[in-house]
This record gives C-alpha cells, structure tokens and sequence, in this order.
C-alpha cells in the first residue's frame, strides 16, 4: 500500500509532464497544410434579425466565425474581430447552439462586429461545416472553404493563416 | 539608460544566485561552517535588493514613459494618469512576471532573515529557495525580458493598457492574489528542505504556520476581488465562472486550505504528517501549475497571455524539476516519517483527515475540469468545453458530505473518539432545523433544483451548528474557538447565499424608445428610459443614459454607460448597479435598434453582498486565529 502511494507519487506528476509537452508540442501549422479546401454545404437559414440567408450571402471573401453567448472565449477573440471589421473584412457570425434573445443581448453588449449572423440553435449547419465547438473560424472564398481554425483566432493566426491566403486568392482574381 | 542599469541588476542578481548555488552545493555540500551559512545569506539579501532596485527602477521607466521599452509601449500611454502607468506594469506576461518574482524574494528574505541564526534548516531552506528564484529570474530574462528595447528609435506614443484594466481593482487584484500564490514557497521550500535533512525529531510545523495563513489570507482576499470585479467592473453580470483560470486559483487553496486543517492535527499530535507535508508541497506545486496554464496559452481564456510554447516549455520544464523534486524527496522519506500512528475513529483528527480526502477530491475534480478538454483535444482532435454543470454536479455532493462531516467534528475531541450518541445530539438540533428551513426557501420560492437545495442545506447544517455553538458559549459558557468559529460560519454563509443566489436571481431583456414607461414585473413596477446622451471624455466617448425605476415601491435612478475608446477602437460596458443588503439591480445598456429605441438588460442579483462579506468571514477567522496563537 505505502510502495503504491510512494510509486504514484512521482508516477502521476511525470505523466502530467509528458502529457502537457506533447500537448505543448502538437504544430498547430502542420493541421493546416493538410487541409482540403471544400464548398460550403447548400443550407436555407434565418439570421438573427430574421431575414432569410444561404449560401448565395457568401459570395466573394467572407470570414465566417462561430460563435455563441456562453461562450467565455469568444468573448477574448471579440475585441480582435471588431478590429478586423473596422478594416471592412466581412466576418459573417454563426450564432451556434444559442437561444436568440441571449445572442441579441450579448451583440448589444459587446458590439456587433458581424455583417450578420446565422442563427443555428441545434448545430445543424455547424455540423456539416464540421464544427466541434465555439469559437471555431472558417475562411470563405465564393463558397469555398479555404482555412479552418479552432479555437481563438488573434493576430498571429490571422498573419500567419488567413492573410496569405487572402492575398493569394485576391491575386489570382 | 535607466532601463539597461535596471536590466543589468537583474542580471546580477540572477548570477549572485547561481553562485549561492554553486558555492554550496560544488564546494562543501556536506561541510558546514556557520561563516559559509553567513555569507550564503548575505549574498542572498544582495541579491534580492538588487531585485527590488530593479523593479524600482521599472515603475520609474513606466511612470516616466519611457516608450522605447517595448513593454512599457505597448502597454501604457502618455494619457494615463500616474497610478494606471504603474499598474500597466502588471497588466500583461512580461511585467507581471517581474512583479511575481519581486514577491517572491520579498517572501524569501523576510522568512530567511527570521529564522533563528543557526537554525538547521536555514542553509538548505535558503538554496530551494535561490534554485526557484533563480528559475524564475532566468524564465523573465531569458524568455520574457521586459528591458527589451525598440532599436534604433522608440515610438513616441504608447498602445494604452487594456480598457477593462483600467480599474482601480486591476491594481490590487493581481498583486494579492499573487502574494497569496507565491507565499506558499516558503512551505514547500521549508518542508523539502526539512526531507533533505533527515532529522525528523525536529519541530517543524511552528516555523511554517503563521507564514502560510498570512498566504492563505492573501490568496483568499485575491480570489475573491477577482470575483468582485468581473461582477461590479466588467460588467459579466456573475461572479464565478469556472473559467481555467479562476480554477487554477482555486485548486492551491483548496490545497492550502486542507493544509492549515492538516497542520493543526499534526502540530497537536503526530498523525497526518506524511499528509500535512504532502499538502505544503502540493499548493506551491498547483500555484506552479497555474503559472504554466497561464502564460503558456494552452488554454483559452479571458485571462491567459498570449501563446508561445518557447515560455510553455520553460516554465513546464521548470515547474516539473522542482516540483517532482520534493515529491520525489517526500515518496523517498515516506517510511521515515513516523505518521503512521493510527488515528481514532472519530477524533477530530479522523474528521481532519476526512477532510483532506475530500479537499483533495475536489482538487482531483478541478484539475479533471482543466484538463479534461486538452486530453479529448490531443486524442481525437475535437474542442470540447467544460462548464458549469459539471462542477455544480461535482461540488454539490462533496459539499453535502464535507457539511455533515463539520457539523459533527465540531463537538469532536483530539485523540478520543465520539460516542454515537454524542454524534447524534450534535446532529440533532442543525440537521432538523436546516430540513425546515430548505423546505420553508422551497415552499416561499416554488423553484424546485436538486443541486442548489443541496447547497442550502449543506450551508444550513454549518450555519446551525456553529450557532448552537455560539449559543451555549454565550449561555453556558462553553469553550468555543473563536477563528475557527467564524471562519466555517463564513463557510456555511458561502453555500447558503451561493445556491440562494442560484435559484432567486432573474434577468429580463428590455426594448424601450426615449422618455417611455414600461411595467417589468412585480418587483419593478415602472422602468422609465428618461435621457441619452454621448459625453466626450479624455481617451473616450461614454454614451450615457439616464433610466428611473420604481422598484418595491422605491424610486431608483438608474445610469449605465457604454464607452468606446479612442486608441483600441473596444467598446466596454459599465453596467448601474442598484445594491440593497438583499439583491442587486445590475442594469446594462445594449445597442440602439433600427426605430431608434434602445435595449437594456436589466438583471435582479439576489445576495452578491453577502457572497463578499462570507470571505471576509473567513479572512477574518483567519487573522483572529494567527492573533490568538501570538497572544498566547
């Protein structure tokens, strides 16, 4: 009994360690080069103002964040999306398993940095855009799904993923 | 120039340290001449002067605006008043690490310079003590240096502090509850060193008692102003949120406070002393751990600091060696330490240890919470987050258990066990009055929740029993302990007004034109919307309006704002609140709509008062206990 608790106690400490390096260790930027750009699914929906949108509103360069009013994270990234839509980037909201009065009152809070947002309280669109959760970013070329980030997006993200990206397609354009 | 001097002196101490280190450790380890211990500390005092001058010299640069410091630019402004200049300094990674190892020397040299001259553990207390300090020194200068300059030319403006720290809490809340952190290394520095020695006839719990109540105190007053200002100053409208980082406060002191209870049993008998040392090195080990959450930015939060896994490294790789250190002493002294004496079924020391069992489970569940979302991640590649009816789940019955276990084990005697019957007089009288009383809140409110009746119930049982308590020192003048009396009254306040909070408090979301009346309920008979207006102010615009209640039968004018600043383009939100003893009317303005009217959030907040004055219950339970052990 006193051997297992001896053993455990500088057993568990070390497999914290390890976990936590490989956790630190994982390359967010290898997730990226693998990625597949796809077309964004056909979806019918209502923005949070009740005007009907689909995926004829995403033309052109469009970012499209997730987000929702329980969540506290989103909540950091907001101050940086308001920055990018006073640059004129169009960032189009996915209100994402929310009730509606919550997620008008928490945009009335915070400000409203979203050309408008898609109301999905069940996650159905979410779900066929592969979203496991909030705040999760996509970046939209004519209906074309370019990047994908979970989790904060800020300014590094945004210089190291999303602006190539955009000057490339701009370029090809 | 100021800057490179203060830079340097850093430095300095930083070598000072590493030759304590190798002074003792290469060149006479095992001898022992007292002039060697005098000169180690002599050289340690330097060294955390040094410390002081330094940092002395960096408020000097931040009140000064020194903006070529890159640190100091692009988080301060020429604008800000003197007071935000210094604060600014503990307002992102670089400057409040600085300020973490300030404490930390601070603690260091005022415990050191009061142990006895030729106390036996001093020398070995004193290198744990340079090999952390030296760690963290060296994390700052290496990773994190905050001297950094702007080359060739500075800028001429600074980037502004965050608007949201622009509060006169930011500047005590950071602080305390970093000196509440930081405090516990004199515990784990001492107790390692005590295992290092090997001579465990000594006393040992005297030196460290008062050092980490003082901590406790601090971590205490930390936690909870944390709390008040996410609640009164950012307006979030609650008060926990069992964000990553509230929980890394959280679990060292739970730690710390299973420690004080475990110091008491062992300083009185010899039991749990395997658990008590066990404990001391776990609080500093779980305040390492936050900083490694904290600022390697491997978990999103509103308080975690910017991402890079060079400092994640370090400060894991660091916080590993020292923590695995004095575990791995402490599992090596284990059979050594005598404390396997048997504790008596139901002594107060049983109900000690039964409350180090619980502390560590809610530890244990905490640190699941954390971790939990990282190991789906690393498995599966999918987000997850854990919120708060995971821990209302957990909580709720290590509550109820940890409530009856007080409950009893206040009648409890050291050494001796209870009587069945004893435990049951004991049990009597709260047990049937909280019954009533929880059904009595059931019956009033209507509202039906099996976790916060729990809770009600479980603060009910403490509350009732400390005051039977207090009753019959007052009547029959029986002894009661007065710090602890009114610390678990604080407890038990706590529980109760947490979960009353729970169930009571309501929010309402109004759409309302300019010089409009509208009813909101029975509470609030009248809700007039009566001016708006846009006030310029020196960094930036406040939309302001003016808005009168009629609230149980009271007029209330009400004034919540909204600000926009000018350099960082974020808008924040300054929410009127209306507190009365019982509930708070929080009130927040939102957007204005197409047809020109605007929407409020109007929130009714019921016992937020209390949940403050419940911690300074504690705090004050606390001091009461340090000050009574002085006099006696």
């Amino acid at each position: 009994m006193n051997l297992i608790f001896r053993f455990l106690i500088i057993i568990v400490p070390i497999l914290i360690l390890v976990f936590f390096t490989k956790v630190l260790l994982i390359d967010e930027d290898n997730k990226l080069i693998n990625f597949e750009s796809k077309i964004f699914p056909e979806f019918e929906m209502r923005d949070l103002n009740g005007n009907q949108v689909s995926a004829q509103s995403l033309s052109g360069i469009k970012i499209l964040n997730v987000w929702a009013s329980w969540c506290i994270t989103c909540l950091v990234e907001h101050p940086f999306l308001s920055q990018l839509s006073e640059k004129n980037i169009e960032i189009v909201g996915l209100n994402y398993k929310d009730t509606d009065s919550k997620a008008i009152a928490w945009l009335q809070k915070h400000g409203n940095p979203y050309i408008f947002s898609i109301y999905d309280p069940r996650g159905d669109l979410a779900f066929d855009l592969g979203v496991t959760g909030a705040p999760e970013t996509f970046l939209i070329f004519d209906n074309e799904i370019i990047a994908h980030v979970q989790g904060e997006i800020n300014q590094q993200k945004w210089e190291s993923i999303f602006l190539p990206l955009i000057n490339n397609n701009q370029d090809q354009s | 120039m100021i800057g490179e001097i203060a830079h340097f002196l850093s430095l300095s101490a930083a070598v000072l340290l590493i030759l304590i280190l190798i002074f003792n450790v290469f060149f006479s380890f095992n001898k022992i001449h007292s002039n060697q211990l005098t000169l180690s500390l002599r050289l340690f005092n330097q060294a955390c002067f040094l410390v002081f001058i330094s940092f002395g010299m960096y408020i000097y640069l931040a009140i000064s605006d020194d903006f070529s410091i890159v640190y100091i630019a692009n988080h301060s402004n020429s604008q800000l008043p003197v007071f935000y200049k210094v604060t600014s300094i503990w307002s992102a990674h670089e400057g409040s690490m600085f300020l973490w190892i300030v404490f930390l020397t601070g603690w260091s040299i005022l415990f050191l310079n009061s142990l006895n001259k030729n106390h036996p553990l001093k020398r070995l207390t004193l290198l744990m003590l340079s090999l952390i300090i030296l760690g963290f020194m060296l994390f700052l200068l290496i990773t994190s240096n905050p001297f950094e300059r702007i080359l060739p030319f500075g800028v001429i403006e600074g980037a502004d502090i965050n608007p949201i720290l622009q509060d006169p809490a930011l500047a005590i809340h950071p602080p305390m509850l970093y000196l509440g952190y930081v405090g516990f290394v004199i515990a784990f520095s001492y107790i390692t060193a005590y295992l290092f020695n090997g001579d465990f006839e000594l006393q040992w719990e005297q030196d460290i008692k008062n050092w980490s109540f003082v901590a406790w105190i601090f971590l205490t007053i930390g936690i909870t102003l944390g709390s008040w200002w996410a609640y009164y100053e950012l307006g979030w409208g609650g008060y926990w949120f069992w964000d990553p980082v509230e929980n890394v406060a959280l679990m060292p002191w739970l730690a710390s406070t299973a420690f004080m209870h475990s110091l008491f049993a062992s300083s009185k008998s010899n039991v749990l002393k395997a658990w008590t040392m066990f404990l001391g090195i776990l609080i500093f080990s779980l305040s390492l751990f936050g900083a490694f959450i904290v600022r390697s930015g491997i978990i999103d939060s509103v308080h975690s600091f910017a991402n890079d896994p060079e400092r994640g490294l370090y400060l894991l790789g660091f916080s590993g060696f020292i923590s695995l250190l004095a575990m791995g002493i402490f599992a090596y002294r284990i059979p050594s330490l005598n404390s396997s004496k048997l504790v008596v079924i139901g002594s107060k020391e049983s109900f000690l240890s039964m409350n180090n069992i619980l502390m560590i489970t809610s530890i244990f569940s905490i640190f699941l919470g954390v971790t939990y979302p990282l190991i789906i991640e690393s498995i599966s590649g999918d987000k997850v987050s854990i919120g708060p009816p995971y821990y209302n789940t957990i909580f709720a019955p290590i509550i109820l258990i940890a409530s009856i276990f007080i409950m009893i084990s206040v009648d409890a005697a050291w050494q001796r066990s209870m009587s069945l019957r004893n435990i049951s007089l004991t049990a009597a009288i709260p047990s049937v009055f909280s019954l009533i009383i929880t059904y009595v809140v059931w019956y009033a409110t209507g509202i039906f929740s099996i976790l916060a009746y729990i809770g009600i119930f479980s603060g009910l049982l403490i509350l009732t029993s400390y005051f039977v308590r207090v009753i019959n020192n007052l009547f029959n003048n029986r002894f009661i302990n007065k710090g602890s009396a009114i610390a678990h009254i604080g407890l038990g306040l706590l529980f109760f007004v947490v979960s009353m909070n729970s169930i009571l408090s309501y929010e309402k979301n109004l759409n309302i034109s300019l010089d409009q009346t509208v009813a909101v309920d029975e509470s609030v008979t009248a809700f007039s919307f009566d001016d708006i207006k846009v006030i310029k102010a020196s960094n930036h615009d406040i939309i302001s309006a003016e808005v009168s209640i009629r609230q149980d039968g009271k007029n209330v004018l009400l004034n919540p704002q909204k600000r926009k600043y000018i350099t960082r383009g974020q808008i924040t939100s300054e929410s009127a609140i209306q507190a009365t003893i019982l509930k708070d009317t929080y009130l927040t303005i939102g957007d204005q709509l197409e047809n020109g009217s605007w929407t409020f959030s109007l929130k009714i907040n019921y016992f937020i008062k209390w949940i403050w004055i419940s911690s300074a219950l504690m705090v004050l339970g606390m001091l009461i206990t340090i000050f009574k052990q002085k006099t006696s």
